[in-house]
């Protein structure tokens, strides 16, 4: 168990560094910055929960995110209570979940990937068409100030809030890998008929898993609408939202605790930063860097950042055999 | 009558369509057939080629004449790319190809944008402008080309999949590599032709789009997004099933952008992918 005392001590670490940056910082784009880098790690863990860990490659998962915001932008509009987003949000996400993964999460490989952007373009027309979700104008929050409206002038809270939510999420996740469902996953993953001829329940366990996630996805898209104050199907639902959180999760490592902060913290500061200092995203600068990251990473680290270094660990510790029986089994 | 005649005119037009799916679609599908990758930077390189083709244009060179020299220049780019990159992808689990594919994807996106800005090149005074007018049907003469040479290039894949030496090798390989290397087949040539043909594929298809399509940095993803689809639903590694997936896909597409709204025109298509898939989950003609 002194693997799991090394997570918390890490995760306690962390904590303090990002309170003290939330408190210490006065620049508000630096903290814009924190902000979406913890928005973009739960998002990617939330993703890595169905991708890495049950290992259904989604790139869809942007419909979770936009249950969140969306959730906030109609109940805020109809002036109900942010927190009661959340709520509604993680409903909405978990019914959603249900109904796409029921018939989808039993496809293999590609096909299943292209269903889940099927499936997000029909949601993403859906969200187009229904008249209470505004169509193409989607929602803009309005200004307000204060623990009960869910907004604030400056960024710390946010930071703090997206802090509270990532620390939930990795202890969950933290969870799921010493659960029977972790295990379950991760036995699915590596060879399901294998798994499915001990009794290991394919649907039952996978729709548990995508549940799960699609709540998180939904708590991070209350938090994104609740700090941007505008909510459209472009800005929550586009196939490219899908991806970069696809590319964080993978780049971290798939199935791994720290791989979507990792992730995250590469695509903040490479696609975020590196824009704001080259002068906009316009010129294309970012995606050169960032793309020619991913593929490096691909090509000599194909496990990911953290995934890299968890087998280099195991392989110090001589404990690599338990993988390599894994990966043969698959 | 002429509700008939509208949907007559619907279905030349959604075929027409379809043909450029399938052109774009073949060199998608035959690559994942020989080795397990979906180049999700196929719609990059079919962007590469449009810059190529548009190029061309401006020094003299139309589209027609140019499409012989497009593609083997796209020849010669997939192999380099599968030499460099894609070969190492192999080496790595599953998901390496998926997300290298993806890198690829941006890069090229990325330089695209760099060097040529987002501004969009329209070949000037494109031959085939013209709309041709059989009764009542309006055909634009362009698009006829474009299904003419989707034909072509497909006929041409498949004849060369089914009877030449190396396209046999490549059949051989698709079906069970550890067979073929015993066989005596170089998988790595295999894979290197294979890789280096549906770049080329995206080239002829670069060349003829240029006729009707300007080119733009992410030209390719509008196109590749529809040829996963199309891919899909025909079944992956089937050439036949991306013919046959094309042509419904173009033709669900166009009548949902008329009956429905040309915003909610993708929504038929993706309603009969999730249909098919999840009755026939290895999709209209593919192997289980």
């Amino acid at each position: 168990m002194s693997a799991t005392r090394g997570h918390l001590l890490a995760l306690g670490a962390l904590v303090v560094a990002l309170v003290a940056v939330a408190f210490g910082v006065r620049d508000q784009v630096t903290l814009e910055l924190v902000f979406t880098f913890l928005l973009y790690a739960v998002l990617g863990q939330s993703w890595n929960w169905i991708s890495g860990y049950a290992g259904n490659i989604s790139f869809g998962h942007a419909i979770f995110l936009a249950c969140g915001a969306y959730a906030s932008g109609v109940l805020v509009t109809a002036g109900w209570s942010p927190w009661l987003a959340f709520v509604a949000a993680a409903l909405a996400a978990i019914v959603l979940a249900v109904v796409t993964g029921f018939p989808t999460l039993g496809l293999r490989g590609h096909y299943f990937s292209i269903a889940t952007i099927a499936v997000a373009a029909l949601v993403e027309a859906c969200v187009r068409v229904v008249p209470w979700l505004n169509g193409a104008n989607g929602f803009e929050l309005p200004i307000r100030n204060g623990w009960s409206a869910l907004e604030f002038a400056g960024k710390t809270n946010y930071v703090l809030l997206a802090l509270a939510l990532f620390v939930a999420v990795q202890l969950a996740t933290l969870a799921l890998e010493r659960s029977r469902l972790g295990f379950y996953l991760r036995a699915l993953r590596a060879n399901y008929a294998a798994a499915a001829s001990v009794g290991i329940d394919e649907r039952r366990w996978k729709l548990l898993a995508f549940a799960a996630s699609a709540v998180m996805a939904s708590a991070a898209g209350v938090l994104y609408a609740q700090d941007t104050l505008f909510v459209d199907p472009p800005s929550v639902l586009a196939l490219s939202v899908s991806i970069d959180i696809a590319l964080i999760g993978v780049v971290g490592g798939l199935g791994t605790l720290w791989g979507p902060a990792a992730g995250a913290l590469v695509y903040v500061v490479l696609a975020k930063g590196v824009a704001l200092h080259l002068g906009g995203s316009g010129k294309g600068y970012d995606l050169v860097i960032y793309g020619a990251i991913i593929c490096l990473i691909a090509a000599l680290r194909p496990d990911g950042i953290v995934g890299t270094i968890v087998k280099a660990a195991r392989r110090r510790r001589g404990t690599l055999g338990a993988d390599a029986f894994a990966a043969e089994a698959a | 009558m002429e509700a008939l005649s509208t949907f007559g005119q619907l279905l030349v037009a959604g075929l027409l369509t379809g043909l450029v799916f399938a052109l774009v679609a073949v060199g998608l599908t035959l690559v994942y057939g020989v080795m397990d990758v979906v180049n999700f930077a196929h719609g990059e390189f079919l962007m590469l080629a449009m810059y190529a083709a548009f190029g061309l244009a401006l020094v003299g060179i139309g589209p027609l004449v140019g499409l012989p020299l497009v593609a083997i220049a796209l020849f010669l780019f997939g192999i380099v790319v599968y030499r460099l990159f894609i070969r190492r992808l192999l080496a790595g689990p599953p998901e390496a190809t998926v997300f290298g594919t993806f890198g690829l994807l941006v890069l090229m996106q990325g330089l695209a944008q760099a060097l040529f800005t987002s501004d969009y090149r329209s070949v000037p005074d494109p031959p085939f402008a013209a709309t041709l007018h059989l009764g009542a049907l309006a055909l634009p003469q362009a698009a006829l080309v474009e299904g003419l040479g989707a034909i072509v290039l497909t006929g041409a894949l498949f004849a060369f999949i089914e009877y030449a030496p190396a396209g046999r090798a490549m059949r051989a390989v698709s079906e069970d590599r550890t067979a073929a290397t015993l066989m005596g087949i170089d998988v790595q040539r295999i894979n290197t032709l294979a890789f280096g043909l549906g770049a080329a594929c995206a080239g002829a298809a670069g060349a003829l789009l240029v006729l009707s399509n300007p080119a733009y940095p992410t030209v390719g993803a509008s196109f590749a997004l529809t040829a996963f689809v199309v891919v899909a639903l025909g079944g992956f590694g089937s050439i036949a099933g991306a013919l046959l997936g094309a042509l419904v896909v173009g033709v669900l597409e166009v009548l949902g952008g008329y009956y429905l709204s040309p915003e909610l025109k993708m929504v038929p298509v993706y309603l009969a992918y999730l249909v098919v898939v999840l009755a026939r989950p290895q999709g209209l003609l593919g192997r289980r």
